[in-house]
């Protein structure tokens, strides 16, 4: 989900950046300070949306750049648990899904949170990569050359966010370690209207035994 | 940190204050406003993709891709239509995005919509989605 949020920061100025116009520059530093990053709490920022207000400017003695106080919105991505989104799939291997939205990719779908029951089938030779199969309706089926509810890629996946944790950024990290991730987003695709878009638009076409 | 009994939880309209207070936007209007800002940019020198970050580029590429509604009016329309069914902000935007087709997936999609004590029953929700729906036919 994305928000507009209202945030005050006090900010210095560096000096390289003092030839311009103060909001000029104020803007400059702040989407320096806060694009793309993610606080805590507040969520991935996109964007700033506006100024409100810039106070300030004061020298303080022993520095060469002004302090500001400003007010300023962000638009913010900041998903809530129960949330639905759409992303791409961006990975799959044995332990579950890796998802992307593009702009963030930190959202993976854990192997207990696909829908039951599913199967993995790995590609041979490689590293651990393969393909989740649900293994929905009889059982001929559901083992027959080509299963009807495969996680392939071919189109946009529906999960509702399970969770969303804040990991504190670690002191030293092993080396070949993944890239540290500032925000991470537990998914499930396991109820009815979640997965592939593609299962569900035959769904309508299928008569329920239910 | 890991939250805890009273983790936030939409299904049951227990999110923390911050997201009720704090102005939701739709995929839609995030659309308008980043490609506002780019366009902005375009005039104000020869290579905008030089100024914009990737967080912006492909923020602006998922938000075209995952709106329902292009044009600026029917994006107010909806936000408009939406706000006469005392929604939260956030329940607003959920649905403004994924426009259910039908009472059972909005339900599915928001369940706090459903939760005792509100004010929605199936006949409030149905006329919302025409009322939406409408909009998409003279998009």
């Amino acid at each position: 989900m994305f928000y507009l949020s209202l945030i005050e920061h006090t900010l210095r100025l560096p000096p390289h950046i003092l030839h311009l116009p103060v909001d000029e520059a104020i803007k400059s530093e702040l989407e320096t300070l806060f694009l793309d990053k993610v606080i805590a709490k507040l969520g991935l920022c996109i964007s700033v949306y506006d100024i409100r207000s810039i106070k300030g400017g004061f020298i303080f003695p022993g520095d060469g750049a002004s302090t500001y106080t400003v007010e300023f919105r962000l638009i913010v991505f900041r998903p809530f648990i129960g949330e639905i989104i759409v992303a791409k799939l961006k990975e799959s291997d044995a332990s579950g899904l890796r998802l992307s939205l593009g702009f963030f990719d930190d959202i993976y779908i854990p192997a207990h949170l696909l829908p039951t029951p599913s199967r993995f089938e790995a590609i041979p030779h490689t590293r651990n990569q393969g393909r989740w199969i649900w293994d929905f309706g009889d059982a001929e089926e559901a083992q027959s050359e080509e299963p009807r509810f495969v996680i392939d890629g071919s189109d946009p996946i529906k999960f509702r966010v399970d969770s969303v944790i804040y990991p504190s950024i670690p002191l030293e990290q092993p080396e070949n370690s993944k890239p540290f991730a500032p925000m991470v987003i537990t998914g499930t695709i396991n109820y009815d209207g979640l997965g592939p878009v593609s299962w569900w638009e035959e769904a309508e076409m299928i008569q329920e035994d239910e | 940190m890991m939250s805890g009994e009273e983790e936030e939880n939409a299904a049951e309209l227990k999110i923390g204050e911050e997201f009720l207070k704090a102005k939701c936007l739709m995929n839609c209007e995030v659309a308008l406003i980043l490609e506002h800002k780019y366009e902005q940019l375009q005039q104000m020198s020869d290579d905008p993709m030089n100024q914009v970050s990737q967080v912006f580029e492909k923020s602006l590429q998922y938000v075209k891709r995952f709106s329902r509604y292009k044009n600026p009016d029917a994006v107010r329309q909806v936000r408009e239509i939406l706000s006469r069914y005392q929604l939260a902000e956030f329940e607003l935007c959920v649905l403004g995005n994924l426009c259910p087709e039908t009472v059972e997936e909005a339900i599915a999609m928001v369940p706090s919509i459903k939760t005792k004590g509100r004010a929605h029953d199936d006949d409030a929700i149905e006329r919302m989605l025409n009322d939406l729906s409408l909009i998409k036919k003279f998009e």
